[in-house]
């Protein structure tokens, strides 16, 4: 160590406090560089597991289906297969992006710093919403190339995509907030979140179930998220579009709350 | 002796580096680990806070660092109060553990912090060099902190608290577990960053080192300082040879008062 030479000069304790580059893009660059290093197992991983689905549902059992409402059973799964692959990315970057912070506490690196609490929320919830991004235009590449599906509604698929990214990259930052193991997070995934967007109509539209489980499917929100998705791409769904929007707003704003109450008052971040 | 809480700021503009009244932290299961303390570090000063386990140190420093909600009281830096972004920026904080980013290599880990921080680009770069340069670490530079040994992840936790330049600088046992010979590269590189202006908090259970390095040293013990002098201050009032004499003593008494006071 070369202790003779001590550098960096000390800062006036009275001056204000001004950046030359704003926290809150640091914060947001280092959460997408993190999971941007690890992109085979964070982008190619999940755009390979959802294109499996559409290759062996749609194109290689597909011609076998009939057509759902006049549309290919190739094209009617993938809107479903999107939306689950982005709110998936989303919510599993999160989640451990934060867990992993709390657990080895470097994130009091973070809530040290001159960041105010709603610039830590938004910078902990960016690398979710662009590697859902990303993921999803992989998979929307890929998708058409294979099963030549298009976009009837793209306002509605652009505004839907947004909510779901707001509404699970939020649900990510809280459960990396609330877990105490990573069992927790693994439990989310696969216990409430596959099977919810499994029984959300991906692969079948609920018209065709019994009344009963018809109306259980309406309890699920995933299934409003696959509607939505649903009709931006092919132009209808089991809902109206309004309601399945109102639905995703009504959940990327109560997400968005629960979040902006944690950081606002250090609920579990801080003791 | 000097007041238990106070003493006049050595830079004389009267703003302490650091100033709490009746801090009170009591966690979510009930167990206060401070109650009612009252501090004050001058500018400029370099402070040492020695006390056992579990005597509120950690929770102090936490509450300083705006890593802890206090239950009440005021905490100010530099007039500042403690959660304000301008008492935050001027905060240096290296903590007991280990903490170090395994995502980032050890380049990034001190560029990433400074930018939180509000740093640019091309001064926190310039920056991590100057760090690394001291702390030998330019040879590790892209290498990731789980990959480092642990006398260099010290290292590194070291140069992080001092990347945005701070002016309080927390040390929260910050040679644990490092060999001799880097200790005192450490000790001597903090007694020069003293010299330079900066003020120090320390804690540490060396206490040779605290009675060789602090101006002031204050003994905390049940989230209560129950003694406050400089290092020869203590000896007379104790009437020890050394700093350990003074902290058996002291602790021996206060176990003693609060017997009393269970009774």
């Amino acid at each position: 160590m070369s202790v003779s030479s001590v550098t960096g000069a000390l800062p006036d304790p009275n001056a204000p406090f001004t950046e030359e580059r704003r926290g809150l893009i640091w914060l947001c660059e280092r959460e997408v560089v993190r999971f941007l290093k690890l992109w085979v197992q964070t982008l190619i991983a999940p755009v390979m597991s959802s294109l499996l689905f559409i290759v062996v549902f749609g194109v290689a059992l597909g011609d076998r289906i009939a057509d759902v409402d006049g549309v290919p059973y190739k094209q009617f799964i993938v809107p479903g297969l999107v939306v689950q692959a982005i709110l998936t990315a989303a919510y599993s970057n999160n989640s451990s992006t934060v867990f992993q912070a709390r657990s080895d506490r470097f994130i009091n690196d973070v809530l040290s710093s001159p960041l105010r609490w709603w610039e830590v929320n938004i910078g902990l919830a960016i690398g979710g919403v662009v590697r859902g991004l990303m993921t999803g235009i992989l998979l929307l590449i890929l998708a058409v190339a294979m099963t030549g599906i298009g976009v009837e509604r793209p306002f509605v698929l652009l505004i839907a995509t947004a909510l779901v990214l707001v509404a699970f990259a939020q649900l990510g930052v809280i459960a990396g907030i609330y877990a105490k193991s990573w069992d927790f997070m693994a439990f989310v995934t696969s216990l409430v979140i596959l099977p919810l967007s499994f029984l959300g109509g991906i692969f079948y539209s609920v018209d065709r179930l019994p009344a009963a489980w018809e109306l259980v499917s309406h309890f699920n929100p995933i299934f409003y998220l696959v509607q939505a998705f649903r009709i931006g791409f092919v132009g209808q769904g089991d809902v109206s579009v309004w309601l399945a929007l109102a639905v995703l707003v009504a959940l990327a704003a109560g997400l968005s709350a629960w979040c902006a109450w944690l950081f606002k008052t250090g609920h579990r971040l801080k003791p | 002796m000097r007041d238990a809480t106070t003493s006049p700021s050595r830079a004389g503009h009267g703003t302490p580096a650091l100033s709490v009244r009746g801090f009170t932290k009591t966690y979510a299961g009930g167990f206060t680990a401070v109650q009612g303390l009252d501090l004050e570090v001058p500018d400029g000063a370099f402070f040492g806070l020695l006390g056992p386990n579990g005597a509120g140190k950690t929770t102090l420093i936490g509450a300083i660092s705006n890593l802890v909600r206090p239950t009440a009281g005021e905490i100010e830096v530099f007039g500042h109060r403690h959660d304000a972004r301008e008492a935050r920026r001027l905060v240096g904080l290296a903590e007991q553990d280990i903490n170090l980013d395994r995502f980032l290599n050890v380049d990034e880990v001190l560029i990433y912090h400074a930018g939180f921080f509000g740093m640019g680009r091309a001064h926190a770069r310039r920056r991590a060099k100057e760090l690394m340069d001291v702390f030998d670490l330019s040879a590790k530079a892209k290498v990731r902190p789980t990959a480092l040994s642990g006398g260099m992840r010290r290292r590194l936790l070291f140069a992080r608290a001092l990347m945005h330049e701070p002016r309080l600088l927390i040390l929260d046992e910050p040679t644990a577990g490092v060999d001799v010979e880097l200790r005192s590269e450490l000790w001597e590189y903090t007694r020069r960053l003293h010299e330079a202006g900066t003020t120090i908090l320390l804690t540490t259970h060396y206490l040779e080192e605290a009675e060789a390095l602090c101006e002031e040293i204050a003994l905390i013990r049940g989230g209560r300082i129950i003694a406050r002098d400089s290092a020869e201050g203590l000896r007379a009032q104790y009437g020890a040879a050394d700093i350990a004499g003074v902290y058996l003593q002291a602790m021996a008494r206060a176990a003693e008062d609060e017997r009393r006071v269970a009774a």
